[in-house]
């Protein structure tokens, strides 16, 4: 028998035999679900902060990053794109159980409202209308915008708590995380608009991410020790980041480049007395979405399931 | 009525002929399996390994029934899921909610011909007429739930008519795998469980699968052991046959 014939038969055979990664949302087009849960976390997290601090643009950049950067990559991945619409009420009503379908939905809703309170905030729009209208308007869009942006900043952790067969991903921690990360992410892109000259004071921007920051770290290690406590194959799963394939993506990306970078950048600047120099801060916010990338990478890359067979289901 | 499968291990001769009956009953292309074999290495003395078939486990509270976000994944009364392929969007997330992993997403790659770079066989033409596989979707066990209609509409009783039954269950020269009603106590598969312990793959996540295991190793119990005259010939024919060969294949950790 040829190797290559020998490999083959042997891929049947091993099937859940071990503990097995999740290959469909990482691996070829799979990739565009970890780019796409990425951006995500950063268009809901920048539209939150920014309907926090006031900052039009970035609404206006949060909002872009879900409607033309989330959405089209995401539905791209599908098998059968076109059927998208297949998701929704009323082809579907699979949002009273389905977290992906209530995703899609809080995507689609907050699309609409998003851009409604984008108008009716706009400056030229408002000096044309008159603030009298527009401010009410721009109010109420602006709260169900923003539950919708919570919706779609917490569904990803959902969606992957649900998977019983994942121990590492069945934590009730896991959309917590990953919404915290994604509003934490908002602060280091406030601090780009900022810079850009829009709307956003940078210092505050700084003080958000600081705190942000150190939240970020006491939850990823109440996760990944409570998630290590939970089964022998999350506890693979941790060894997989901390040790394994995935530890320079783990320690450079998320650790290094995630948290402490964009923490010691805060730290400097809070020490100079105000924000720090310019291009700090532009490693800050790089750094800030190198790690965004890097958290949902780990996350995605770290699923792995439990064997099928009772004789090893000590994991 | 819930409809049901009991795969004794004691009985199973790792013939594939299950996975090679449904591969013609369904015109699977080349790189979809509905059924497995899996294989694994145990720690016993002169039992370095075993195998055991799976496939969809139908469960009663089928995660990836709840998790499709456009309702193609859907439970019949009968209990059988099922998925619609005109539905499917192929978000895959059944896949990931599965925690036996007994799902396929059917790609353009995944079908490149029996024999490639050759013209399909008669075979997989008819195939593509009969049985077209969608490119894009998920695809799954259904327990030939077309020969179950056509069989009931007839009058006929799933698990014991032939033309009602699964193919992989008609196929089992061994006689391994048995198929009936879970809800009726008096049905083959009902009195299987019982009076053999038969088991579940992963109970405690809630599933309740419609397959059941009996062993005399994996279910622990003591009625659960086989005598060795109630082994089939061909059972211990292949496992002289085939022992060396996978010990030469696997190795030994």
């Amino acid at each position: 028998m040829s190797r290559m014939a020998t490999r083959q038969w042997m891929i049947t055979h091993e099937w859940m035999v071990k503990p097995m990664h999740q290959r469909e949302w990482i691996e070829r087009r799979g990739i565009m679900i970890w780019i796409a849960e990425t951006f995500t976390s950063l268009g809901a997290g920048l539209y939150l902060v920014s309907l926090f601090v006031g900052s039009w643009w970035g609404l206006l950049a949060g909002w872009v990053i879900i409607v033309f950067i989330k959405l089209p990559i995401h539905i791209a991945y599908f098998g059968k794109p076109w059927r998208f619409y297949q998701t929704m009420p009323p082809w579907s009503n699979a949002w009273k159980t389905s977290w992906f379908a209530r995703g899609i939905l809080f995507s689609v809703f907050f699309s609409m409202l998003g851009f409604v309170q984008l108008v009716f905030g706009q400056p030229d729009f408002v000096n044309l209308v008159g603030a009298n209208i527009c401010n009410p308007i721009y109010y109420t869009f602006g709260v169900l915008a923003g539950l919708n942006a919570l919706g779609v900043g917490i569904y990803g952790g959902f969606i992957m708590n649900y998977v019983k067969g994942i121990p590492f991903w069945n934590q009730g921690l896991l959309p917590v995380l990953i919404m915290l990360a994604g509003v934490a992410d908002g602060f280091g892109l406030i601090m780009a608009v900022g810079l850009a000259g829009g709307d956003a004071s940078v210092i505050w921007a700084e003080t958000g991410s600081r705190y942000l920051l150190l939240i970020n770290v006491l939850l990823i290690t109440t996760y990944m020790i409570s998630a290590g406590y939970s089964s022998e194959t999350a506890k693979l799963s941790i060894k997989e980041l901390v040790a394994g394939p995935s530890a320079f993506m783990f320690w450079g990306g998320l650790i290094l480049l995630g948290l402490i970078v964009p923490a010691g950048i805060s730290i400097f600047g809070l020490i100079e007395g105000g924000e720090a120099a310019t291009p700090l801060l532009i490693t800050a916010i790089a750094a800030h979405t190198i790690g965004a990338f890097a958290l949902k990478y780990c996350i995605l890359r770290a699923g792995i399931y439990r064997p099928l067979l009772p004789k090893i289901s000590a994991f | 009525m819930r409809w049901g499968m009991v795969i004794n291990l004691a009985k199973c001769t790792r013939c594939h002929a299950c996975i090679a009956a449904c591969r013609i009953e369904h015109f699977l292309p080349l790189g979809m399996t509905w059924p497995r074999l899996i294989a694994w290495e145990t720690d016993i003395p002169g039992e370095e390994l075993s195998t055991i078939p799976v496939r969809c486990n139908q469960c009663k509270e089928a995660p990836c029934v709840e998790v499709c976000p456009a309702e193609a994944t859907k439970k019949r009364e009968d209990g059988i899921v099922y998925v619609d392929n005109d539905k499917c969007v192929g978000c895959r997330y059944c896949i990931i909610a599965c925690p036996y992993q007994n799902r396929t997403f059917f790609s353009k790659d995944k079908d490149p011909g029996y024999f490639p770079g050759s013209e399909r066989t008669r075979f997989e033409k008819a195939g593509h007429k009969l049985y077209e596989h969608q490119a894009g979707t998920t695809e799954k066990c259904d327990f030939c739930l077309e020969r179950i209609d056509a069989g009931m509409a007839k009058g006929l009783v799933p698990g014991k008519d032939r033309e009602a039954t699964p193919a992989c269950v008609n196929t089992c020269q061994a006689r391994a795998l048995t198929f009936g009603d879970l809800d009726d106590p008096n049905s083959e598969v009902s009195k299987l469980i019982k009076d053999k312990n038969g088991f579940q793959l992963h109970p405690e996540y809630g599933t309740e699968p419609s397959v059941y295991y009996i062993d005399y190793k994996l279910g622990n119990a003591p009625s659960n052991v086989a005598p060795r005259e109630e082994q089939t010939a061909s059972h211990l024919q292949h496992l002289s046959t085939m022992e060396a060969r996978a010990k030469q294949i696997f190795g030994k950790k």
